[in-house]
């Protein structure tokens, strides 16, 4: 609920700076380690937009995979099965770098 | 029309999470979010931990419940300072609520502050509140698949306790088998085994705390 909350407030924001009247349609991008839920995300974000320039605004979302690299050889790979070893030269000294944001990318208004 | 936004939906909360940071370095609080699902030990780990750091750390609590204030009033009896927050409906503290609570607490009385956070091994992993380090417990009846079904809370612990290990032997729970898990979401995880009814593993997470504080403000300060 308070995710939805947050997606509206950035929403609207970003609308009204851009003196847009009606948001059309939101697009999250939400990385798998976040656990979002999307049919309860979207249950909670029609609500929070009810009375609001972002009311009936379509909410999509964009689940991100899980991304690993590695800190020896530069490789990126997807993380599967939450295993953090790098698949080229076995390493495991493993950034994350993907799949871990919540952010709304953009917003299409009018 | 199209508008680039790229703003991180945690921001407000981050924002006012640096602002109570800011109150704790002030204070010289090392902060700890507690985590874990209802019912691990998280109020009798307190308890605990208060007995064994009379004298050297100073405690104090902010206790998150949906309702009663039954943690609080389990805490003062062991002198503890603890401020309840009772969330209503909320499954999760956040960087706001904190920040409601910090003047019903004396910092400058207390070295370090818990944040017990609401009983779910969900929402809590994903609001900051002002914390240097998260912690969780994972208790023996809840199973050892359970870093598997919530890595992000485990993802980003740096200390797991486990929790009611003198009941190991009346489950088929598989002490390894949780290690295994939980390092394998966050191989950087430190892990204390512990019982809090009959104190194994009490004084390790005492040293373990001890040595935070002093790591952050230094080794000629208290404890």
């Amino acid at each position: 609920m308070a995710i939805a909350r947050n997606i509206v407030d950035i929403a609207v924001a970003a609308a009204t700076g851009a003196n847009a009247s009606r948001i059309v349609r939101v697009n999250v991008l939400a990385g798998q380690l976040r656990g979002i839920m999307p049919a309860q995300l979207i249950f909670c974000f029609g609500l929070m937009a009810e009375n609001t320039i972002a009311s009936g605004a379509h909410l999509n979302l964009e689940i991100t995979p899980l991304i690993g690299r590695c800190r020896q050889c530069q490789e990126d790979f997807p993380v599967k099965d939450y295993s953090y070893v790098c698949p080229l030269c076995q390493g495991e000294d493993i950034e994350m770098v993907g799949g871990t944001e919540l952010r709304v990318r953009d917003i299409e208004a009018e | 029309m199209k508008i680039n936004v790229m703003t991180d939906i945690l921001e407000a909360n981050d924002r006012i999470a640096a602002v109570n940071r800011e109150v704790f370095e002030r204070h010289r609080n090392l902060v700890l979010n507690l985590m874990s699902s209802p019912g691990a030990g998280k109020t009798t780990l307190l308890e605990r931990t208060a007995q064994a750091l009379r004298d050297r750390l100073r405690l104090g609590v902010i206790v998150g419940d949906i309702e009663t204030t039954r943690d609080t009033d389990r805490l003062e009896k062991y002198g503890l300072p603890a401020v309840q927050l009772t969330t209503g409906s909320a499954c999760h503290l956040d960087a706001n609520m904190i920040s409601y609570a910090l003047p019903h607490i004396d910092l400058g009385a207390i070295d370090v502050l818990v944040i017990e956070n609401v009983g779910n091994l969900v929402c809590p992993a994903e609001f900051k509140v002002g914390e240097d380090l998260k912690i969780m417990i994972l208790s023996v009846p809840e199973g050892d698949e359970k870093p598997l079904k919530y890595p992000l809370m485990f993802r980003e612990s740096s200390l797991l306790l486990i929790n009611k290990i003198d009941l190991l032997k009346y489950t088929n729970f598989d002490l390894d088998e949780a290690k295994a898990n939980a390092r394998k979401i966050n191989p950087d995880l430190e892990i204390i085994d512990i019982s809090c009814v009959t104190g194994e593993g009490i004084p390790q997470w005492t040293a373990w705390l001890t040595e935070c504080y002093q790591r952050k403000f230094g080794a000629d300060s208290r404890a």
